[in-house]
């Protein structure tokens, strides 16, 4: 009889921390898994507690890889922005997440790789050897990287300045970048809070842009960013039809039938 | 099993002080080594580390209940199975992965849930037929997706996988159903775990002759007897634990342990060495993978689990 053949993973006896540290993840089922149920749970969560709506939904291509962008102002933001993708391209979804902040402590990294499948994003230190990684991801056929182009947290109203990363990955290809406007976020879970408040959130998802026609250099990228970071606000000014506040139609009361004597 | 039982059961509160105190005392005692007689202890000194882990994890998930335990040890199956899917590279067939991970998920729900038949927690029936299900399940797979090519392989994989990863090591979170959880599972515990420490050390210092040399060149004959007198010594030490049984169900339980544990041990290796790999993983600091540790704990458990009940029912009636 001849011998059956293994394929072991390729770091099967590393630690368990480190084989989810490893970037971009293998195949493992039960990480998998759990993002899955967990992605359910946060979905339904998000909606029941903090009333997510979103609009435009259909502006999202509906195959090949691209990139999301919006405003940043907290935690809840890269969870509201996987909520509006289909769960069928849950694990090619990579939301950029700061190195330093994400890899510094075990349960931060373990849950950031589990639940978000977050890219490792070196802001600091190397942020072209990131942004070559986002680039072959790209290269696939199903990525949707997440990226907030601000680079952390603002707290404010209007979005700060963008940095010129994502210009440089959109420029000069194909690849369809999508303006996001989040609103509410700030308000239901600030920078440094723990507990999420029941605030009403919004997701607004505007058109997508694509640059082929700009060559990547540091002129192109200031135009690009200047663009995306206009798009971002303009959705977070436009009202748009479907969010006019409804007014819950009357309810008919249930009225006992009169009782003829 | 609940915290206050807990907290009331002499039992629970006796192993407690064993475990704790055990740890501490090893502690110490590492540290003479270390510091007072400047001897290297690296080695013992990772091994303790890795035990520091997990007697408070598995002393909490006893402690907090039933669910609690019954959780914790489908959690552990989980992981373990994850590991034995990794190292074959079953891991690459999603379906077949998905099917015995539900499975081993349904052996915890089934451990959980009550009877409808009789007022017990647990459903022991469903329990021991849940194999035909998953396997009927898993043979489905290849038939949905119209594949032929290397389905044996990954079938015999995820079989195995399924029925000794998940189904048989199932049985020690079956074992907090019974009237006498902490007796029985705190001793399977505490019983295999000491046996698996007193082969390595008396194989270490009186080990001359290999017990399988192709398998596993450490052990050694010499270190398997001195384990089995260990084990075959401890029920009549803990008698009192479970004062029910009979002395010749003490010997069978000491016989299981002493014999099933190197057996368990074995079994593994044979695993392991056909991969040609060490350990199966690293998760637990200085033990390597889960399953290098629980290894004798899956094939004592379901031995354990029915002689117990043969002889003395689980959850006798009044």
């Amino acid at each position: 009889m001849e011998q059956w053949h293994y394929d072991p993973a390729a770091n099967y006896d590393a630690a368990l921390t480190e084989q989810l540290r490893v970037f971009p993840p293998g195949l493992d089922t039960l990480v998998r898994m759990v993002r899955l149920l967990a992605a359910v749970v946060l979905r339904c969560w998000l909606r029941v507690y903090h009333r997510l709506t979103i609009i435009g939904r259909h502006n999202l291509p509906a195959e090949g890889p691209f990139i999301l962008v919006a405003n940043h102002a907290s935690h809840l933001d890269t969870l509201c922005l996987l909520a509006a993708l289909p769960l069928s391209r849950l694990h090619c979804t990579f939301p950029g997440a700061a190195k330093d902040y994400v890899c510094v402590n075990g349960l931060r990294a373990v849950l950031a790789a589990v639940v978000v499948n977050a890219l490792p994003f070196d802001r600091l230190f190397a942020p072209w050897q990131s942004l070559s990684v986002c680039a072959h991801l790209l290269e696939r056929p199903d990525t949707i990287l997440i990226l907030f182009p601000e680079g952390t947290r603002s707290g404010g109203l209007a979005p700060e300045e963008f940095k010129p990363g994502v210009a440089l990955l959109a420029a000069s290809c194909g690849i369809p970048v999508v303006s996001c406007h989040l609103a509410g976020t700030h308000a239901a879970l600030p920078k440094g809070a723990w507990c999420p408040r029941p605030r009403a959130v919004r997701l607004t998802i505007g058109a997508p842009h694509v640059y082929p026609h700009l060559p990547a250099t540091k002129e192109s990228a200031k135009q690009i960013c200047r663009e995306l970071r206009e798009a971002v606000m303009l959705l977070g000014k436009v009202e748009p039809e479907e969010f006019r506040v409804r007014k819950p139609a009357p309810r008919k009361m249930f009225q006992s039938p009169v009782l003829q004597p | 099993m609940s915290p206050r039982e807990a907290l009331r059961s002499p039992v629970a509160l006796f192993y407690a002080a064993v475990a704790f105190g055990l740890l501490l005392v090893a502690g110490l005692l590492l540290a003479v080594l270390r510091w007072g007689l400047r001897k290297n202890v690296d080695q013992a000194w990772q091994s303790y580390r890795g035990w520091l882990f997990i007697v408070p994890l598995t002393a909490a998930a006893i402690f907090l209940g039933r669910e609690a335990t019954i959780v914790f040890f489908t959690g552990v199956a989980l992981l373990g199975f994850r590991e034995f899917a990794r190292a074959t590279g079953l891991d690459g067939d999603l379906y077949m992965t998905v099917a015995v991970y539900v499975g081993i998920v349904a052996a915890g729900v089934v451990a959980l849930v009550p009877d409808p038949a009789q007022p017990v927690p647990g459903w022991y029936g469903l329990f021991m037929a849940l194999p035909v299900f998953v396997i009927a399940g898993i043979l489905l797979i290849p038939v949905l997706g119209n594949r032929v090519h290397g389905q044996l392989h990954a079938l015999a994989l995820a079989i195995v996988g399924f029925i000794y990863f998940g189904w048989m090591f199932g049985h020690v979170a079956f074992l907090a159903n019974a009237k006498h959880a902490y007796a029985y599972l705190i001793y399977l515990l505490f019983a295999v775990e000491l046996n698996d420490i007193a082969a390595f050390l008396i194989g270490k210092l009186f080990g001359r002759h290999a017990l399988r040399s192709n398998i596993s060149p450490k052990k050694t004959w010499e270190g398997a007897l001195g384990a089995l007198a260990v084990s075959l010594a401890l029920p009549w030490a803990l008698w009192f634990t479970f004062p029910h049984l009979g002395p010749q169900d003490l010997l069978a339980a000491g016989l299981i342990v002493g014999v099933g544990g190197q057996l368990g041990d074995l079994a593994i290796s044979v695993i392991k060495r056909d991969l040609g790999i060490k350990d199966l993983g690293s998760i637990i600091p200085g033990h390597g993978g889960i399953l290098d540790r629980t290894d004798s704990l899956i094939y004592v458990a379901p031995l354990f689990f029915h002689y117990l009940r043969y002889r003395h029912d689980l959850n006798p009636s009044p």
